[in-house]
C-alpha cells in the first residue's frame, strides 16, 4: 500500500511527466482537429506519463532507484514510455501507419531521448520539494539525506585544501 | 620554453607542501597541492551543461538537418564525425583545466604568449556580433509577431541584468541553462515522437555510417562551404570548447577546487582575490593518480552520455521533423534549398505544421528561439569570463581591479555593441552574420586543436599527457577544420558561404 508519504515524493515527477504530456495536447490543437479531440489527445499522454514519471518518484523514495544515476531510468522509460504513446494512439490516435512493433520500436528509441530529459529536469526539482517536505514526511527526510550525502561529497571535492 | 625536461615536482627543503612547484613554461610556476576526491562517475549535472547549452544550436535545429533535406541522410556521416570529434576535444580541454585549475588559454600563454592573444582578438571579432541572438529572434518574431529587433534588444539587456544581479554566475547559469535545456531535450522528444516513424530513425542512423559519400551538388562552390560551415557548427563551435575550461574550473572540478568564483557586479566586493596561476598536484603519488583517474571517468561520462548523447538526441529528432514535414509537402525541399536561412526556417516549420499541426511548426519555431536564447546566455557569459580572464591574467596592471568587474566591463561592453549594430549596424538580417561567424570559427577550431596539442604535451607531467592515439585524433581534428576551410578557399574561391 503506498501511502501519503510515498505519494508527495510522486509529485515532481508527475508534473514533469503530466507537463511533458500537455504539449501533445498543443500539438494536436489546431491541427483541423476539435478542441475535444486535442484536449483527449493530450490527456491520454499526460495522464499515463504522469503516472510514470510519479512511480519513479516513488522507486526513488523506496530505494529502488539511485539519485542522478541514467541507466536504470532509461530503462524504466523505454517501457514506459512506448507504453504511454500506446495508450494515447488507442484512445486518440490517428492510428499507426507502420503496426505496432515498429510503432514501439521507434517509441521505445525515442524514450532514451525523453528520459535524459526527464532525469535532467527531475534532478533539478526534487531537492527542492524534498526540502519543503522534509519537516512532515520521513519518506522525504530519508531521500533528501541521500540527496545531501551526494551534494556534501560533491562539495567536499571543491573545498578541497583550498588555498 | 620546452619544460618537458623539467622534474614534475622539485622537492626543495621540507616536506611542507607549499614549498614544491611545476614550472611549465616561462610564466610563475604552479604550487604543488592535493587534488581533491573525485565525484562520482554516474552523475547528471555539471558543467558540461553548458557546452551542451551552446552546442545544441543553429547546427543541430537548422544546419544540418537543412543538409539532409537536400543531398540525403547519408551526409550525416560528417555530423558523426563533427560530433565524435568534438567529444575528444572535449575531453582534452578537461585534461589540462582539471590538472591546473587554470584556462586552456592561461595554457596557449604558457606555451607561447602571443597564441594567447590571437585567441583573444579572434573571441571579439567572432563574438561581439548579436548574430546568434537573431535567429532566434526571428523565430520568435514568427510566432509572436513582435519585431525580431526589439525581442533581440530586450534579450540583451535582460541578459546583463541577470548576470549583473547574480550572486555566483556559474551557479544561476547552471541553474536556468539547466531548466531551458531539460524542456528543450523533453520537448523534441515528444514531437518527434509524435511526427515520427521507425524508418525515418532507421534512415537517419544508418546515414550516419555511409563514410565518404559527398555527391556531385555538394562539391559545387554554392554547397561546399555550407557543408564546411555545417561541420564546424555539429557540436560546441568556434571557441565554445576553450570556455568550457572555465567553466570547469569555476564549478571546482579537479585542481579548480582551489579556484575562487567569478560574482556578479552588484556581489563584486566579495570577489576573493583570483591567483595568477594554476596549481599542479604531486604526479608521482599513487593516492594522487588515483584520484586523477577518478575525474577522469568523472569527465568521460559526461562528454559520452551528456554531450554526446544529447547533442546526437536532438540532431536526430530535429532531423526526424524534418523528414517528416518534407514528406507531407515535397515542395518544401526547394524552400529549404534557398539560402534565405529566415525562408528556410519559416518553410521548415510550416512543413511541420502540415505535418502535425499549426501548433506544431510555432513549437518549432518556439524551440529555435529557445535555443537562441540558451546560446545567448551561454555565449555572453563565456565571451566575458574568457576575455576578463585573459586580461586579468596577462595585461599589465589589470590586477589592480577586481575580476568581476573585468566580467561586467566585458559584459555590458559586447551588451552595448550589440545593441548598437543591432540598432544601426549592417540590417542585413540574421543570416550575413551567422555564415561569418560560421567561417570564422571554423579557423579557431583548427587553431585550439594545435594549440592542445602543444599545451598538454609540453606543459603538464609526463604521467598525466595524452595518449598517443589521442594526440592523433586531435591531429586530425587540425587537419579536418583547417583543410576543409582552405580547400573551400582555394578549389572554389569561396570565403563564406
Amino acid at each position: 500500500m503506498i501511502g501519503r508519504h510515498s505519494l508527495e515524493l510522486a509529485l515532481p515527477g508527475a508534473s514533469i511527466g503530466a507537463a511533458a504530456g500537455a504539449m501533445a495536447g498543443g500539438l494536436t490543437l489546431l491541427a483541423g482537429q476539435p478542441t475535444g479531440m486535442a484536449a483527449l489527445s493530450a490527456l491520454a499522454l499526460s495522464v499515463p506519463l504522469g503516472l510514470f514519471g510519479g512511480l519513479y518518484g516513488v522507486l526513488l523514495g523506496h530505494g529502488v532507484f539511485r539519485p542522478g544515476t541514467f541507466g536504470p531510468v532509461g530503462l524504466f522509460w523505454m517501457v514506459a514510455f512506448p507504453v504511454s504513446r500506446l495508450v494515447q494512439e488507442s484512445l486518440a490516435g490517428v492510428g499507426m501507419a507502420d503496426g505496432v512493433l515498429p510503432f514501439l520500436a521507434y517509441q521505445a528509441m525515442v524514450a532514451l531521448g525523453f528520459a535524459i530529459g526527464f532525469v535532467w529536469l527531475h534532478e533539478r526539482l526534487m531537492p527542492h520539494w524534498l526540502m519543503r517536505r522534509a519537516g512532515a514526511n520521513p519518506e522525504a527526510k530519508a531521500l533528501l539525506g541521500q540527496y545531501i550525502k551526494h551534494a556534501q561529497a560533491l562539495q567536499a571535492t571543491r573545498k578541497g585544501s583550498r588555498r | 620554453m620546452d619544460t618537458s625536461n623539467t622534474p614534475p615536482a622539485a622537492q626543495t627543503a621540507p616536506p611542507a607542501e607549499d614549498e614544491r612547484v611545476w614550472k611549465a613554461g616561462r610564466l610563475e610556476p604552479m604550487p604543488i597541492r592535493k587534488l581533491p576526491d573525485a565525484p562520482p562517475s554516474v552523475h547528471i549535472l555539471g558543467p558540461t551543461v553548458f557546452l551542451v547549452a551552446l552546442g545544441v544550436g543553429m547546427g543541430e535545429s537548422y544546419m544540418w538537418p537543412r543538409l539532409v533535406l537536400l543531398f540525403g541522410p547519408e551526409i550525416r556521416w560528417l555530423f558523426l564525425i563533427g560530433v565524435s570529434l568534438q567529444a575528444v576535444v572535449m575531453l582534452e580541454m578537461a585534461r589540462y583545466a582539471m590538472a591546473t585549475g587554470e584556462s586552456i588559454f592561461s595554457g596557449a600563454a604558457r606555451v607561447f604568449k602571443p597564441l594567447m592573444w590571437f585567441f583573444f582578438i579572434v573571441a571579439i571579432a567572432v563574438y561581439i556580433w548579436p548574430g546568434h541572438l537573431s535567429a532566434g529572434a526571428a523565430a520568435f518574431e514568427e510566432i509572436s509577431g513582435i519585431p525580431w529587433v526589439v525581442t533581440a534588444v530586450a534579450g540583451l539587456i535582460l541578459v546583463g541584468v541577470i548576470f549583473s544581479l547574480a550572486k555566483v554566475i556559474y551557479n544561476v547559469l547552471e541553474n536556468v541553462l539547466s531548466l531551458l535545456i531539460g524542456a528543450l531535450v523533453l520537448g523534441t522528444a515528444v514531437v518527434a515522437a509524435m511526427v515520427g516513424t521507425w524508418n525515418d530513425v532507421v534512415t537517419t542512423i544508418t546515414g550516419m555510417f555511409s563514410f565518404g559519400y559527398l555527391p556531385p551538388e555538394a562539391m559545387t562552390a554554392a554547397w561546399f562551404p555550407v557543408i564546411v560551415g555545417a561541420c564546424a557548427f555539429a557540436g560546441p563551435s568556434g571557441m565554445q570548447q576553450m570556455w568550457y575550461t572555465l567553466h570547469l574550473r569555476d564549478s571546482g572540478a579537479g585542481m579548480g577546487a582551489h579556484m575562487p568564483k567569478v560574482r556578479g557586479l552588484r556581489h563584486a566586493g566579495e570577489q576573493e582575490e583570483m591567483p595568477a596561476r594554476g596549481f599542479m598536484f604531486d604526479t608521482d603519488n599513487p593516492a594522487e593518480m588515483a584520484k586523477w583517474r577518478g575525474w577522469r571517468r568523472w569527465v568521460t561520462f559526461d562528454a559520452l552520455l551528456l554531450f554526446w548523447g544529447i547533442t546526437m538526441l536532438v540532431t536526430i529528432s530535429f532531423t526526424v521533423i524534418a523528414q517528416s514535414a518534407v514528406r507531407q509537402n515535397p515542395g518544401v525541399r526547394d524552400v529549404i534549398a534557398g539560402d534565405d536561412q529566415e525562408v528556410a526556417l519559416t518553410a521548415m516549420a510550416d512543413a511541420v505544421s502540415s505535418a502535425g499541426s499549426s501548433v506544431l511548426g510555432v513549437v518549432f519555431l518556439g524551440f529555435i528561439a529557445l535555443i537562441g536564447l540558451n546560446a545567448t546566455l551561454g555565449l555572453f557569459d563565456s565571451f566575458s569570463r574568457g576575455q576578463a580572464d585573459m586580461t586579468y591574467n596577462f595585461v599589465p596592471g589589470a590586477k589592480k581591479v577586481r575580476m568581476s568587474h573585468l566580467y561586467a566591463i566585458f559584459l555590458w561592453g559586447v551588451i552595448i555593441f550589440g545593441i548598437l549594430i543591432l540598432l544601426l549596424g549592417p540590417a542585413d538580417g540574421p543570416s550575413g552574420i551567422l555564415d561569418t561567424l560560421a567561417f570564422l570559427s571554423t579557423f579557431a577550431m583548427g587553431a585550439y586543436c594545435v594549440t592542445l596539442l602543444l599545451v598538454n604535451n609540453r606543459m603538464l607531467p609526463k604521467p598525466i599527457r595524452p595518449k598517443w592515439w589521442t594526440n592523433m585524433i586531435i591531429g586530425f581534428g587540425a587537419v579536418f577544420y583547417l583543410g576543409m576551410l582552405f580547400y573551400s578557399l582555394f578549389a572554389y574561391g569561396v570565403v563564406v558561404g
